[in-house]
C-alpha cells in the first residue's frame, strides 16, 4: 500500500507541549495528486504541517513518505512531571532537516525568509543545504520563468520586499530544492486580488508541471481546480475527505463546517 | 603632547582594537547565530593561550609558536563544539535560553578557568613574539610584533567577512541567524551549524588569546577584562552587520589608549562606559546598528 502512496499520514497526534493540537490525523496522498487543506483559522492545519515537516515532533502516529517512515514509529514515551526537561534525555522524534533531504519540502505560512540577505543569496541556499543541487540552475530559469519580479529583484534584501514578493521568493525557495511534494500553507493569504490571481496561475504552473501539492487555502474555488481530494479541518481531526467528483460548493462546505447558513 | 606621543597613542590605540575586533567578532558570530552571549568567551582566550604556550614554549613540548598556535586553534574548535554540546543544546528548546545560557556559560567559564589554574598553576606566563625586532613607520618606532598582531586579526578578520558572505556554509550560517526555522525547512542542519558557529567562534577567541599572549603576560584570568572588552564593543557597534564590531573595537581600543593617557589607567573603563551609555541612549541598536535580532 505505501509503495503506490507519496504520502501517508496514519493516526497522526501532536501539538505543543502540554496542549494537543491535532488527533488521529489521517491523510494520504497517491503519487502524482495533490491534496487541499481547508478549515477555519485556529484549528490546527499549520501546526499539522509544521509537525509532518519535522519542526515540532509528533506525538504519536505514522509519517510515510516515498517509501520511508519520517518519524521514529511508536508513541512517545509519557510526560508525567511537567516541570522536567524532557527534551536533555530524549531523542527527538523527527528531524526537519531528513524531511527535506527527503524531498517533502513546506513553504511556511507568512514566510518572512531571511531578512537580511539578498534574493540571489536566499535563492542559493536550498540546493547547497538539501536538494536539487544538480539542476540549480534550469530550476532557478524556471523560477525567474514562474516570477518575472523575482528576477527583477534579485540583488534586494529580503526586507525592501513587499509581501507578494516575498511570498514569490519563499515558493522560488521551495522549487529551488526540487521537491517531490511541496507543501504551501496558505499562500495567498494577505496579498491584493490582483497578486492573489498572479499568484494562484502561477501555483497551478508549478502543479501542471508535475509538482504534487499540498495547499492550505480559504479560497475553495482556487483550491478546487489544484487539487484532487480536499479534507476538510475542524477542531483538530479531519471531518470529511471529498474526493473531486464530489467537490461541494462553497456553501454546501459553510453549512458541513458549520453547521448552518451564513447567507 | 608631542607629536610622538600622539602617534605612540594611536598605534597602541590600533593594537588593542585589533585584539577587541578579534574578540568581539567571536562573540558576535555566537550571538547572532545562537541568540546567546557566551561568558565562557574570556576563558576560552585564556585557554587557547595555554595550549599554545604548552605546545610552544621551550619550558614546555619547545615544537615553536606556529604549531602551537596550530594546535591551540583546532583544539578550541573542538572544546568550543564541546562547550556547545554540553552547556547550551539541552536548553536548545527552552524558551528562557537567553536567561539559562548565562548561567551555564558562566558555569562553564569558571570550570574551565580552574581546569587552567590546576593544569598550567597561576604564575605568569609569556609567549614568544611573532616576529622580533623593532621597525619604523614615519619617524616612530614600533615593534614589529604588534604590527604583525594588528595586519593578523586584520587579514583573519577579512577572510571571516568573505567565508559569510560567499561560501556556501556561510550563507546557511547567516540564514539560521536571520530565521531558524525558515532554515530548518530547507533541509539546514540548523545544530551542526550551531556547532560550527560555537567552534569558529571559540577558534578566533584562541587566536585572540595566542595574540594576546604574545604582546603580555598569561594569567588563568586573562581572558575576563578583554571579555568586558568585548562586550562593550558588541553592544556599542551593534550586531546588524559583520562589520558593526569590527568598527567598534578600533573605536574603543583608541578612546581606551587617548582615556588612558588623559585620565590614567583606573578612569578610562569609566569614561568609556560613560560614552557607551550615552551611544545606547541615542542609538539603542548600537552605533552601526539598524534593527535588532529578537532573542
Amino acid at each position: 500500500m505505501t509503495d503506490t502512496l507519496l504520502l501517508d499520514v496514519r493516526a497522526l497526534d501532536g501539538g505543543y507541549e502540554p496542549l494537543q493540537i491535532f488527533r488521529k490525523i489521517d491523510l494520504s496522498l497517491a503519487q502524482g495528486a495533490s491534496v487541499g487543506l481547508f478549515g477555519p483559522n485556529g484549528h490546527g492545519k499549520t501546526t499539522f504541517l509544521r509537525t509532518l515537516s519535522g519542526i515540532i515532533d509528533p506525538w504519536d502516529g505514522d509519517i510515510f513518505f516515498d517509501g520511508v517512515q519520517l518519524n521514529r514509529p511508536g508513541a512517545r514515551g509519557s510526560r508525567r512531571w511537567r516541570n522536567f526537561n524532557y527534551d536533555a534525555i530524549t531523542r527527538r522524534r523527527m528531524d526537519p532537516k531528513a524531511v527535506a533531504r527527503a524531498g517533502l519540502i513546506h513553504v511556511p505560512q507568512g514566510n518572512l525568509l531571511f531578512p537580511d540577505m539578498t534574493v540571489a543569496e536566499t535563492l542559493s541556499i536550498a540546493p547547497y543545504a538539501s536538494r536539487g543541487r544538480a539542476n540549480a540552475a534550469e530550476t532557478l530559469d524556471k523560477v525567474f520563468r514562474l516570477f518575472p519580479r523575482v528576477h527583477e529583484r534579485l540583488g534586494h534584501k529580503i526586507r525592501f520586499l513587499s509581501g507578494g514578493e516575498r511570498q514569490m521568493v519563499a515558493i522560488g525557495v521551495g522549487l529551488m530544492a526540487a521537491p517531490k511534494l511541496l507543501i504551501l500553507d496558505e499562500p495567498t493569504l494577505g496579498l491584493s486580488p490582483k497578486l492573489r490571481g498572479e499568484l494562484a496561475s502561477a501555483i497551478q504552473t508549478i502543479r501542471g508541471s508535475g509538482v504534487p501539492l499540498i495547499v492550505v487555502d480559504q479560497d475553495i474555488a482556487f483550491l478546487e481546480e489544484l487539487i484532487d481530494t480536499l479534507y476538510l479541518f475542524d477542531h483538530g481531526r479531519i471531518s470529511r475527505r471529498i474526493e473531486k467528483a464530489d467537490m461541494p460548493t462553497h456553501e454546501e462546505i459553510m453549512k458541513l463546517m458549520f453547521g448552518e447558513d451564513h447567507h | 603632547m608631542t607629536l610622538e606621543t600622539l602617534n605612540l597613542i594611536l598605534l597602541g590605540g590600533i593594537v588593542l582594537g585589533a585584539l577587541y575586533a578579534l574578540m568581539a567578532t567571536g562573540l558576535a558570530l555566537v550571538w547572532t547565530t545562537l541568540g546567546i552571549f557566551n561568558f565562557a568567551h574570556g576563558t576560552f582566550i585564556a585557554l587557547g593561550a595555554y595550549i599554545a604556550w604548552q605546545i610552544a614554549s621551550t619550558e614546555a613540548s619547545g615544537a615553536g609558536l606556529l604549531a602551537g598556535a596550530a594546535v591551540s586553534i583546532i583544539g578550541m574548535f573542538v572544546i568550543g563544539m564541546l562547550v556547545y554540546y554540553l552547556l547550551i543544546k539541552p536548553f536548545e528548546r527552552s524558551p528562557d535560553i537567553v536567561v539559562k545560557s548565562v548561567i551555564t556559560t558562566l558555569a562553564g567559564a569558571t570550570i574551565l578557568e580552574n581546569v587552567i589554574n590546576l593544569v598550567w598553576g597561576p604564575r605568569n606566563k609569556q609567549l614568544s613574539p611573532l616576529l622580533g625586532g623593532d621597525m619604523s613607520i614615519l619617524g616612530i618606532t614600533i615593534s614589529r610584533n604588534e604590527m604583525a598582531v594588528v595586519a593578523l586579526a586584520i587579514v583573519i578578520l577579512a577572510a571571516l567577512g568573505v567565508f559569510l558572505q560567499r561560501a556556501p556554509l556561510g550563507r546557511a550560517m547567516r540564514a539560521v541567524a536571520q530565521n531558524r526555522e525558515a532554515a530548518q525547512l530547507m533541509g539546514i542542519d540548523v545544530e551542526r551549524l550551531y556547532a560550527i558557529a560555537f567552534g569558529l567562534s571559540a577558534a578566533l577567541a584562541a587566536l585572540a588569546g595566542i595574540l594576546i599572549g604574545s604582546i603580555r603576560f598569561m594569567n588563568p584570568s586573562m581572558g575576563s577584562d578583554p571579555l568586558m572588552k568585548a562586550l562593550i564593543v558588541v553592544i556599542f557597534g551593534g550586531i546588524a552587520r559583520f562589520t558593526g564590531p569590527i568598527y567598534a573595537a578600533f573605536i574603543v581600543g583608541l578612546l581606551e589608549a587617548v582615556m588612558t593617557y588623559l585620565v590614567g589607567l583606573y578612569w578610562s573603563p569609566t569614561v568609556l562606559f560613560a560614552i557607551m551609555i550615552v551611544v545606547l541612549v541615542a542609538k539603542p541598536e548600537g552605533l552601526f546598528g539598524r534593527y535588532r535580532k529578537s532573542v
